[in-house]
């Protein structure tokens, strides 16, 4: 019988190709794919608000989301998706569908989105400026702080975007892309960066 | 190095000496230098004819020194870049630049067209319109085509932009239009409350009219003012200075349109960057401090190229060190205008005279003509004698009646300052009339807009100052900012002091639109033709409608209509204004999106695999879809379908369906919610059984199917069809938070989590033998049709694997999460080899789905039931459900309805095409016998010739009975027969086996 070997692939696999791009001897834009994350919808059932914001603060030590924002919780995070509903983002296994449906029972419906999601970070002194081609969304650091959130669209491509923590004291900005639309969006976002220099390339750790 | 540069000064102006740059005009070589735009080079070179008018050719030369410039557009760059209708007084110079004229031929000099002259009496307003009238044939085969070869302006390139433009969004507190003394004043304060600051200024330097007119600030020289202003700007994080950048529109909720000329200025843009970026601004306060249009005074020969208004021959000689004429007469309505003899005199140029329509001059004027010895001309400019080779002498109409003539090389015009009133007036507003600058000014503005400096009817440099220092920081204030201002800079206000004039009557033709070659005597034709609004009068005569939008020309036609219909200006009113305020190219609008970059696309997760394996791909919506799979040898896409399709049907072949919308329906009452929007009932469908599922629109008609799952008590999965994917998740939506809130359900898209493959053939299980675990039990006890759970796979992965067919031979549908998709369908590769398994596009899914009857795309087209569609039987009466109602109306249940019928041509080697109409025998094609159409067609191999589905009346009854193809379009007319809509296995004892 012939062997089976599942190779994971990321939406990005073959679009993405690690190293310089764009205007040489310029570094303004730093683009990196995280793969293989783990990435869960929460959707609280009707009446059980209260039960799950309570399951939430036990499990992750910190409340869910209600309002656009992305909430750090150690070794996941939490970003707001929609009235009632957030998304749990984490590496390594740890809050996976089967780790958190007991966590849930009857307060929330769960459902993987792992793989129907690419997650670009998008850093560097120029990343706003790269960013204000594709997003209509006020990006100055007083009004998109750290930890804010919003879903929006970008190139008319639904994404969820959250600054993340600081990098190298620089803002970095997360985009989760429907996985069947990340080469697509990719090729935009190299578009929209060339001109400032890019440094492109891929991580498993989250940042 | 060609050119003398004979009209340039020696010294002063914004120009860099030592960067000189040369440039062609009309195949003439020609310098001049950085800081200079292509008119003040021309200007400098003494070029004084540089372009033809639109309808008449008339020799045009150089009016204005700004983006209201009627008369100098050029072709700028040769090829792919060339731009049609570019304004020379706008263009920046730029070493290697390239420009020439337009709408003449064989050249500027001697062009054939202006004979249109001579025919000017049939040119009149409305000629155009009236051509219509004439016998129709001629206007097709006469008069459009010839009016079009004589009239028009510059061509366009004809081949692909092989630059790029992009778009951008900016956010500020404070957005600023114009950065002339009101602007930078404004800019200024808000910056210093700590106001976010977005400064727009569409030239490649700051200062407006600073540039030119000078002046005293705080005491000091205006251009050091400006450097200083600049500087403190620049200082500050939260202001962004956009030069070259115009502020085009306003749009609702405080969002502005700007267009950036990035890279016009250079040959051809630095490599990854674009030529021009399109800008929307969302501002909460915006400033428009756009200044002013000088406006001209429409007189006989007014046209004549050496004719320039005042201000803009300030701006050759001081800004640009470059003299339009050596002896200048000037012609003014007003204390502004007498400037340009101050300017002139002070760069050592003659003064011929100055004429002036007030009855009084200033003792200061008076002394400063005495002192450069000209004369002081009591009248108006009645007539310009000069032709292609400019202005030689000038007739003046004294007050009195006397008459008197100027020698002279150049004209300087001022009949007063238009506000630019364009900004303020987008959202419908209508200016005002202010008599004591004799124009309009903005009366309100859409909201958070405000109009400060010449932009409002404030002339003098200190109001500019004054006003726009006070807008700014009230702007920054609105805008929740506060902070230390500092005082507002200090500036004299000069005396402006105007005595209306609009036209001279005199002999020859006196122009008001000069782009599009209106005149005065247009107007009045206008008028006894009946066109008296402003509004018929702009159609009928074209009046402001070129691409200049009328900024020199559109009041003053106003004001001659006002005086022949004896009413007043403001009774006459204004046309209604609207965006862009200049043009903006296309390609900014579109920016990124051209070519493959049109839209975003999709690719499927087996999509590189299929691509390697030569796909060709079809875009289906966003996807893009492998449609066949060609192998070497195949002559045509009909043998490599044919071949893929024989090979499911008699072994095993798979496909990528991952296209097909994916909906997970969780929560307690996900049973009870899919029985509301589905016809048939899922609330007693058994975990682990898949179901298919038709939902109507609210109004009884069709919407989606396909299958859905109950892989939980609480978890359904739903599928949806690819095109209306996206459209059912917002339907689904909409019923779950409106329509059923009552209802504790959860709902989510999980299309892009699941690569999906269907299987089928009748191999489909050795295949899925070798690839499954063997502890699983795919035996049509262990695993029934319809049946749907999760599998482990050898290899160490869980998939979901659903026995659903739509091929109608025996199969399943595969799931695994999506990155594991090209895994899949390289791993089916290797299970299936021994078995010949062949990948499959969705020209052979959509063969196999017509020869199984398979409604779909076609057949669910927004006007049928589920009873035309043969499947009324599914819909529940034992509960309600969304379009239940509806569909019940008599029209919707007539029985004369065009249903879902097989359709095959009565001649098998016949080819049958969609869209052809059915019509019985015997009777004449045409809508009284027309019983429906075919809606889909395929080779169908199995039966060896072509066959359909079709929507023909009554058309289940009507088996065997022989009726008409009718095929207008294509020329065909066959017999064919109606027949039973499943062609293949119709007991379905193959995908049953």
């Amino acid at each position: 019988m012939a062997e089976f070997s599942w190779d994971i692939r990321s939406p990005l696999d073959r679009a993405l190709v690690a190293g310089p791009y764009g205007a040489r001897g310029e570094d303004g834009v730093t683009l990196i794919e995280i793969r293989n994350f783990d990435l869960v919808q929460v959707m609280t059932r009707r009446g059980a608000a209260g039960e799950m914001a309570k399951a939430a603060q036990a499990r992750f030590g910190v409340a869910a989301p209600e309002t656009p924002k992305a909430v750090s919780a150690g070794d996941a995070t939490l970003i707001w998706s929609g009235p009632d509903q957030f998304l749990v983002l984490s590496k390594g296994g740890r809050h996976t569908m089967e780790a958190l449906a007991p966590v849930f029972a009857g307060s929330a419906s769960l459902s993987d989105q792992s793989h129907a999601r690419a997650l670009i970070s998008v850093s560097g002194d120029k990343a706003r400026a790269m960013l204000a081609k594709l997003s209509s969304i006020d990006l100055h650091p007083d009004v998109f702080g750290v930890g804010a959130a919003a879903a929006t669209s970008m190139d008319h491509t639904s994404v969820t975007l959250w600054r993340g923590k600081d990098r190298n004291a620089q803002a970095v900005f997360n985009v989760l892309v429907f996985a069947t639309f990340a080469e697509s969006l990719w090729h935009t976002m190299l578009d929209s960066a060339a001109e400032y220099g890019v440094t492109i390339s891929h991580s498993e750790d989250l940042v | 190095m060609a050119g003398d540069q004979a009209n340039r000064l020696n010294n002063g102006g914004l120009i860099d000496r030592s960067a000189a740059l040369n440039f062609r005009f009309d195949g003439k070589t020609f310098s001049g230098f950085k800081g200079d735009t292509l008119a003040s080079a021309l200007v400098a070179n003494g070029v004084k004819l540089v372009g033809r008018s639109f309808k008449y050719h008339r020799p045009r030369g150089i009016l204005t020194a700004g983006s209201e410039e009627p008369n100098a557009l050029v072709e700028l760059r040769s090829g792919a870049r060339r731009e049609a209708n570019t304004k020379a007084t706008t263009a920046e110079l730029y070493e290697g630049l390239e420009a020439a004229s337009q709408n003449r031929w064989p050249s500027l000099n001697f062009d054939v067209m202006s004979v249109n002259q001579l025919l000017a009496p049939i040119f009149v307003a409305g000629f155009y319109y009236k051509t219509f009238m004439w016998p129709a044939k001629f206007w097709e085969a006469i008069y459009e085509p010839a009016i079009r070869r004589a009239a028009g302006l510059g061509r366009a390139a004809q081949v692909s932009d092989p630059d790029h433009y992009d778009k951008a969004w900016a956010h500020c507190d404070v957005v600023i239009a114009g950065s002339g003394p009101a602007g930078l004043a404004a800019a200024l304060a808000a910056a210093r409350c700590g106001a976010r600051v977005i400064l727009c200024e569409e030239d490649f330097v700051l200062g407006g009219r600073l540039l030119a007119d000078a002046g005293t600030i705080d005491g000091l020289h205006a251009a050091e003012w400006v450097a200083r202003a600049v500087a403190e700007l620049e200082a500050m994080p939260d202001v962004r200075i956009m030069t070259r950048t115009t502020l085009f529109g306003v749009y609702d909720g405080g969002t502005y349109g700007a267009i950036e000329r990035v890279n016009d200025h250079l040959p051809v843009p630095p490599e990854h960057q674009v030529r021009q970026r399109l800008w929307r601004i969302v501002a909460k306060r915006c400033v428009v401090a756009a200044g002013a249009i000088e406006r001209p005074i429409v007189f006989a020969g007014n046209d004549t190229p050496g004719v320039m208004m005042a201000s803009a021959m300030r701006s050759y000689i001081s800004r640009y060190a470059a003299t339009p004429s050596r002896r200048i007469a000037l012609f003014t309505n007003n204390e502004d205008g007498w400037r340009t003899a101050e300017t002139a005199i002070a760069a050592g140029l003659q003064v011929a005279a100055v004429i002036d329509a007030r009855p009084d001059v200033s003792p200061a004027h008076r002394s400063l003509a005495s002192k450069g010895g000209f004369p002081v001309l009591h009248g108006s400019v009645s007539g310009v004698d000069g032709g292609k080779v400019g202005v030689r002498k000038i007739s003046v109409l004294l007050t009195g009646g006397a008459r008197a003539e100027v020698e002279a090389d150049g004209l300087a015009v001022s009949g007063g300052w238009n506000p630019a009133v364009g900004l303020t007036s987008y959202h419908r507003g209508r200016p005002k009339w202010r008599d004591d600058i004799a124009a309009f000014v903005p009366d309100g503005a859409p909201p958070g807009i405000v109009a400060a400096g010449a932009a409002n009817g404030a002339f003098s440099l200190g109001a500019c100052l004054r006003e726009g220092f006070e807008a700014g920081a009230a702007a920054a204030r609105d805008a929740g900012r506060s902070g230390n201002t500092g005082s507002t800079p200090l500036a004299n206000d000069e005396a402006f002091s105007l005595t209306p004039l609009w036209h001279v009557k005199g002999k020859g033709k006196a122009f008001v639109d000069q782009q599009h070659d209106v005149t005065a005597s247009d107007i009045e034709l206008a008028q006894r033709e009946g066109f008296e609004s402003v509004e018929h009068l702009k159609r009928y005569t074209t009046l402001g409608m070129a691409t200049d939008q009328g900024k020199t020309s559109n009041v003053a036609g106003l004001a001659i209509m006002a005086a022949v219909t004896g009413k007043s200006i403001p009774e006459t009113g204004t046309t209604i204004y609207r965006p862009p305020y200049v043009p903006v190219a296309i390609g900014a609008f579109a920016g990124h999106h051209r070519d493959e970059n049109f839209h975003a696309t999709r690719l499927t997760p087996s999509h590189h695999w299929a691509a390697e394996q030569g796909a060709v791909f079809v875009d289906t919506g966003l996807w893009k879809r492998a449609q066949w799979y060609p192998r070497a040898g195949e002559k045509d896409w009909l043998e490599s379908v044919t071949r893929e399709v024989k090979a499911v049907r008699s072994g095993v072949g798979f496909c990528d369906v991952s296209t097909l919308g994916k909906i997970d329906v969780h929560g307690p009452d996900a049973g009870a919610f899919l029985d509301r929007v589905y016809i048939n009932t899922f609330s007693n469908l058994a975990v682990g059984k898949a179901r298919y599922g038709l939902m109507l629109r609210e109004d009884g008609i069709v919407y989606d199917d396909g299958t859905t799952s109950r892989l939980a008590e609480d978890h359904y999965f739903l599928t949806t069809t690819t095109a209306k994917a996206g459209l059912v998740m917002q339907h689904l939506e909409f019923c779950r938070q409106v329509l059923f809130p009552e209802l504790d359900v959860q709902l989510t898209s999980v299309s892009d989590q699941w690569a999906q493959f269907s299987i089928a053939g009748p191999k489909t299980r050795d295949l899925l033998k070798e690839i499954v675990d063997p502890a699983e039990d795919l035996s049509n006890e262990g695993f029934p049709f319809m049946g749907a759970r999760e599998v482990n796979l050898r290899g160490g992965l869980t998939a979901r694997l659903f026995r659903i067919s739509f091929s109608g031979e025996m199969a399943f549908e595969i799931s695994v999460p999506a990155r594991y998709g090209e895994a899949t369908a390289r791993n089916l590769m290797i299970a299936g080899k021994a078995f010949g398994v062949t990948p499959y596009g969705t020209e052979a899914l959509g063969v196999m789905r017509i020869e199984k009857g398979h409604v779909a795309g076609p057949e669910l087209s927004g006007t049928t039931t589920a009873a035309d569609l043969g499947l009324g039987k599914m819909m529940s009466t034992k509960k309600d459900f969304i379009g239940r109602v509806m569909a019940g109306r008599e029209a919707l249940v007539a029985p004369n309805r065009q249903v879902v019928v097989g359709i095959k041509p009565v001649d098998k080697t016949r080819r049958l095409r969609s869209g052809a109409h059915i019509i019985p025998k015997g009777e004449t094609p045409g809508p009284d016998n027309d019983q429906g159409y075919v809606t889909s067609v395929c080779f169908s191999p199995v039966l060896d010739q072509w066959i359909g589905l079709g929507l023909v009346e009554r058309g289940r009854e009507r088996i065997g009975e022989i009726v008409r193809a009718h095929d207008p379009l294509r020329g065909e007319d066959y017999d064919v027969e109606l027949c039973n809509s499943v062609f293949y296995d119709p007991d379905g004892g193959r995908q049953r086996g």
